[in-house]
């Protein structure tokens, strides 16, 4: 994994507790930001892709607020229980979208018509 | 291990297949899912890139399908790096049940080496258009 993962034993000592990886909730939260990072980049995208093709940017900018509420962390304050099978849902999802995005954008590549130089204007 | 065991590693058969071991950290489950958006953003990013080259970029001359050649499979790899992502955090989440150690990511090296390969073909492209 890439991203940071605590190893070894719980630090210890004076302001261990305050340090970000010893409080889950902080996890939760960084996470939280992760998938509005992520539906950010749907945005984007789907922003990008109004120019060239409106439908198409329009259903991917649809997708956006499913993005956007499935990394939404639970309303109780308790931690979250039955992670792996809520996460193995909406990570599968994301994945779905990613690959019907991609694929979309893969027939408007090939097929769709171009603004050379748009860059250049 | 054989093909269909390599694929069955990477896609839980069903909801219970992960629910294998006991619950993790919840911080190291948060962890592993904060690595699959990052390389999720990164699929679309390569997926807007590619669709950029295609789209926006003024032709090559001397290369009919210089623009294509560069953003598909651009594309394609934005797909295939989003399945691949799945894949490991599926794995990574079943080790951190089973509390086994944390299999290799092959991520990084595909994405090297695509990109390798599209700095290659970029410069080919470059090239061609150049002398024409």
């Amino acid at each position: 994994m890439t991203d940071h993962v605590p190893t070894g034993p719980e630090p210890t000592g004076p302001g261990a507790s305050e340090t970000e990886d010893g409080d889950a909730g902080l996890a939760l939260e960084r996470t939280s930001l992760s998938w509005t990072r992520t539906a950010i980049a749907f945005a984007a995208l789907g922003g990008v892709m109004l120019k060239d093709n409106v439908i198409t940017g329009l259903l991917i900018l649809a997708v956006v607020p499913l993005i956007w509420r499935l990394g939404r962390p639970p309303r109780s304050g308790s931690p979250p229980s039955g992670l792996p099978t809520v996460g193995a849902t909406r990570i599968r999802v994301t994945t779905i979208s990613i690959v019907g995005v991609a694929l979309l954008s893969l027939v408007i590549a090939v097929l769709g018509p171009s603004v050379p130089g748009a860059l250049h204007r | 291990m054989s093909r269909s065991g390599r694929f069955a590693a990477w896609w839980p058969r069903s909801a219970e297949d992960l629910e294998e071991g006991h619950e993790p950290d919840p911080r190291f489950t948060f962890a592993n899912e904060r690595t699959f958006l990052a390389w999720s953003r990164t699929a679309l990013a390569l997926v807007v890139a590619g669709l950029g080259i295609v789209q926006l970029l003024p032709p090559f001359p001397g290369v009919p399908i210089g623009r294509h050649l560069l953003g598909v499979p651009l594309i394609v790899l934005g797909a295939v790096l989003a399945i691949v992502a799945y894949g490991e955090w599926v794995r990574n989440q079943r080790a951190l049940r089973r509390g086994d150690p944390l299999p290799r990511s092959v991520v990084p090296w595909i994405l090297a080496a695509a990109i390798a390969g599209m700095a290659i073909i970029s410069a080919i492209v470059l090239l061609i258009s150049a002398l024409r």
